[in-house]
């Protein structure tokens, strides 16, 4: 009852405020837009915002980019439907039967059961994580120190290089990046100047912002020149056609599957929606009657392949507000939205802006609940926005960029490593490598180096003392397992080309 | 050799330098700190460790298995575009990075050369103001002459050249002139649409930014460009 209140305040607070009015409807339409647009994604969204939401106030700070993740993790399934371009890793399982679908002239059946399903995910998952959430931070505030901090960073790290990139050990090179740009600056325990080449400003370390906008939105920017030189970027074409609720109904126990799966490995960290998408579609393979159907164009695999990817978007905020872990690219960015308020994601957040939650949670919901008007009424209109030439995007969002990453604190410097970030990061994408993982590395690598100095020092400097700690020893160790498990996958697997049997 | 190629042996040797150069700096501020017996360098150098350790895993699992190395189905999915579109574009040969390289220098050339000459000539302010101009026009020339030969390295030379001219020449005088250039290098050559984006964008920008958010953007330091630019804020707020 408790939670229903909280939820109704929530939605109140949400829709008494037009300007909030105005920002949850713009990040609606702006994560789909985004989500769909081949070339950019809601990734690029995000980060081209994130340096202005300093001008929001924490709730539609937060608020804005929560929206964007639900919208957006759809939008991305549009184009791995139409063109088999997934927007986002998560959309990649989608794409084995949509893009047959498209192929067959079902195009707008697989879009249709996308719009459903993502909005079906989405809704029970952001029910659960609001009955969930507030338990775990309860919980976390007691039982979470430094040491279980500091190993649940470690764990999220191992498990976000096992899986980020091309290969585990460019997925632990591209966070180990991240790491070594986090430590530019001065030291947490001692302020002591680390790798400042004597210039003053490296001395407040390289500033997330236009390391994030260039990683982002200006290397993507570089991509697509290159698809554009060697002539790979194709406009998009397809008509509309949603699949009826008969045919919804008799997948049933597939989406019902896929939430299950999908929010679970939501809340894992590193890796949430992408696995949940790849599980869930997985199951669907290996529950099926016909399993020889899959990846010829079978509704059942976008349906399975939607649902859970945006059952993991609730999941993935209950580390992140929880205890104050973020588990993705995204999730990330939203910490540097709490951090630009002098504010700090985890347990106390619950205590001291519980308004703040309540908002964030009924957007959630509520953004879910339009990818099925929004989605029915708009994919047209989307479609048709689609055919901007990306040669009149692209100045766009690069002096949308510029201007951000000089906004923040109004150095021109700050939008020259905004550019060396997006040329670093168009070099290391085209090695396989991933930005994500960097900018993960970044935000973790501050968290994890200050929770580790201070569990060292409340551990008197002993390793042992973490045997006394269950949950820290346990998270450890699974980190462990996982690196051990990489590394052995790494040299004695045998490796699986990109186009491999979506069903294998 | 196994499945060793040559770009996998610069990959190698790009890590591992890379490693040596941040161990070796790490001296540089190898100091203790009295509550906390690691001191400052224990947490880069570790990670300088296991950064080491990946370059060398990596290059093992390249010797066995090549280039095809993705384990899993969740990795193949990592696998980005980029990188078959770098293939595809033939952008991988050695002359390809040097050119590339070399165009890239362009933009450093603009922050230091001037300064250098002018410090070499004891000259003031205006004439460093001229000798920036001076250089500026020369470099965007060079630039010019090599973006038939390798249009994603222009593509990637430009915007950082745009962020270094920004706190001479202004965000408002170089903006219009940015627009048209991206536009051109992504292959639009019909100049009525291309005038008619730039100016909606510009527009758009003006408007949202300083009509509207009063975000202060660079006005730039040197005549005209800083008149233009004080100009544009005076009648826009």
């Amino acid at each position: 009852m408790e939670v229903f209140n909280n939820f109704l305040n929530g939605t109140i607070t949400l829709f008494s405020d037009p300007v909030g009015i105005l920002i949850f409807f713009g990040g609606v339409v702006g994560g789909m837009l985004f989500g769909a647009i081949p070339g950019v994604s809601m990734l690029t969204l995000a980060a081209i915002l994130l340096p202005f939401t300093a001008h929001l106030s924490p709730e539609h700070g937060i608020m804005l980019f929560s929206v964007i993740y639900c919208t957006g993790v759809y939008g991305g399934a549009i184009t791995a439907i139409l063109f088999n371009i997934p927007g986002a890793p998560e959309n990649a399982p989608t794409a084995f039967d949509g893009y047959p679908m498209t192929q067959k002239g079902q195009a707008g059946k697989a879009v249709g059961a996308a719009v459903m399903c993502s909005a079906i995910g989405g809704v029970v998952s952001c029910i659960i994580m609001m009955i969930a959430t507030a338990p775990i931070a309860d919980w976390a505030i007691s039982a979470f120190g430094p040491p279980e901090i500091f190993a649940l960073v470690f764990f999220g790290l191992a498990v976000a290089s096992s899986v980020g990139a091309k290969t585990f050990w460019k997925g632990w090179l591209s966070i180990l990046i991240g790491l070594m740009v986090a430590v530019v600056g001065l030291d947490p325990v001692g302020g002591i100047e680390r790798y400042d080449f004597e210039m003053p400003y490296m001395l407040a370390g390289i500033h997330f912002i236009p390391t994030i906008l260039g990683f982002f939105a200006v290397s993507e920017i570089f991509v697509q020149a290159e698809k554009k030189a060697i002539g790979s970027y194709k406009a998009p074409k397809m008509g509309v056609e949603f699949p009826t609720l008969k045919e919804l109904l008799a997948h049933k126990v597939a989406v019902v599957r896929s939430i299950f799966i999908g929010f679970f490995c939501g809340i894992l960290p590193g890796i949430g929606a992408t696995l949940a998408a790849f599980m869930g579609y997985n199951e669907a393979v290996r529950w099926s009657k016909t399993p020889e159907e899959f990846g010829k164009g079978k509704l059942e695999g976008v349906i399975s392949s939607e649902t859970a990817n945006n059952a993991a978007t609730g999941a993935a905020m209950i580390p992140l507000l929880a205890l104050g872990l973020p588990g993705g690219a995204l999730t990330a960015m939203m910490v540097g939205v709490f951090q630009m308020h002098d504010m700090e994601p985890g347990p106390l957040v619950f205590m001291n802006s519980a308004d703040l939650v309540w908002v964030v949670f009924a957007a959630m919901f509520f953004a879910n609940v339009s990818i099925i008007f929004v989605g029915y009424l708009e994919t047209k209109t989307i479609i048709n926005l689609l055919r901007i030439p990306f040669q009149f995007l692209a100045p766009m969002i690069l002096l949308l960029a510029t201007v951000g990453a000089y906004a923040v604190r109004g150095l021109t410097i700050d939008v020259v490593v905004m550019f060396l970030a997006g040329i670093i990061g168009f070099f290391l994408r085209r090695s396989g490598y991933s930005v994500a993982g960097i900018v993960l590395g970044l935000i973790l690598g501050k968290i994890g180096e200050q929770t580790f100095a201070q569990a060292m020092q409340m551990l008197h400097f002993e390793w042992s003392g973490y045997f006394d700690r269950p949950i820290a020893l346990g998270l450890l160790i699974a980190g462990f397992l996982t690196l051990g498990g990489s590394i052995y996958g790494s040299f004695f697997k045998k490796p699986k080309s990109p186009s491999a049997d979506p069903a294998s | 050799m196994g499945n060793l190629r040559t770009g996998h042996l610069v990959e190698g040797a790009i890590w591992l330098s890379l490693c040596l150069f941040l161990y070796a700096y790490s001296f540089k501020f190898d100091q203790n700190i009295e509550i906390y017996k690691f001191g400052a360098t224990a947490w880069p150098r570790t990670i300088i460790l296991l950064m080491a350790i990946a370059a060398i895993g990596q290059l093992f699992q390249h010797w066995k298995y090549g280039d095809d190395s993705a384990s899993n189905a969740l990795q193949a999915a990592n696998v980005d575009d980029a990188e078959s579109a770098a293939h595809e574009a033939h952008h991988e040969s050695l002359r390809w990075y040097l050119s590339t390289f070399a165009l890239l220098v362009i933009p450093f050339a603009y922050m230091r050369v001037p300064d250098w000459i002018a410090g070499w000539l004891e000259a003031d302010g205006t004439t460093l103001h001229i000798l920036r101009m001076v250089c500026a026009v020369i470099l965007i020339g060079l630039f010019l002459t090599q973006i038939r030969r390798n249009m994603v390295g222009s593509i990637l030379t430009l915007p950082l050249f745009f962020a270094v001219l920004l706190e001479d020449v202004g965000f408002y005088s170089l903006a219009p002139v940015f627009i048209v250039g991206v536009m051109f290098l992504f292959g639009e050559t019909r100049r009525k649409p291309m005038m008619a984006i730039m100016a909606l964008i510009y527009g758009l920008l003006m408007l949202l930014f300083v009509k509207i958010l009063f975000v202060g953007l660079p006005i730039g330091n040197i005549r005209p460009f800083y008149d233009f630019g004080s100009w544009v804020v005076t009648v826009l707020q």
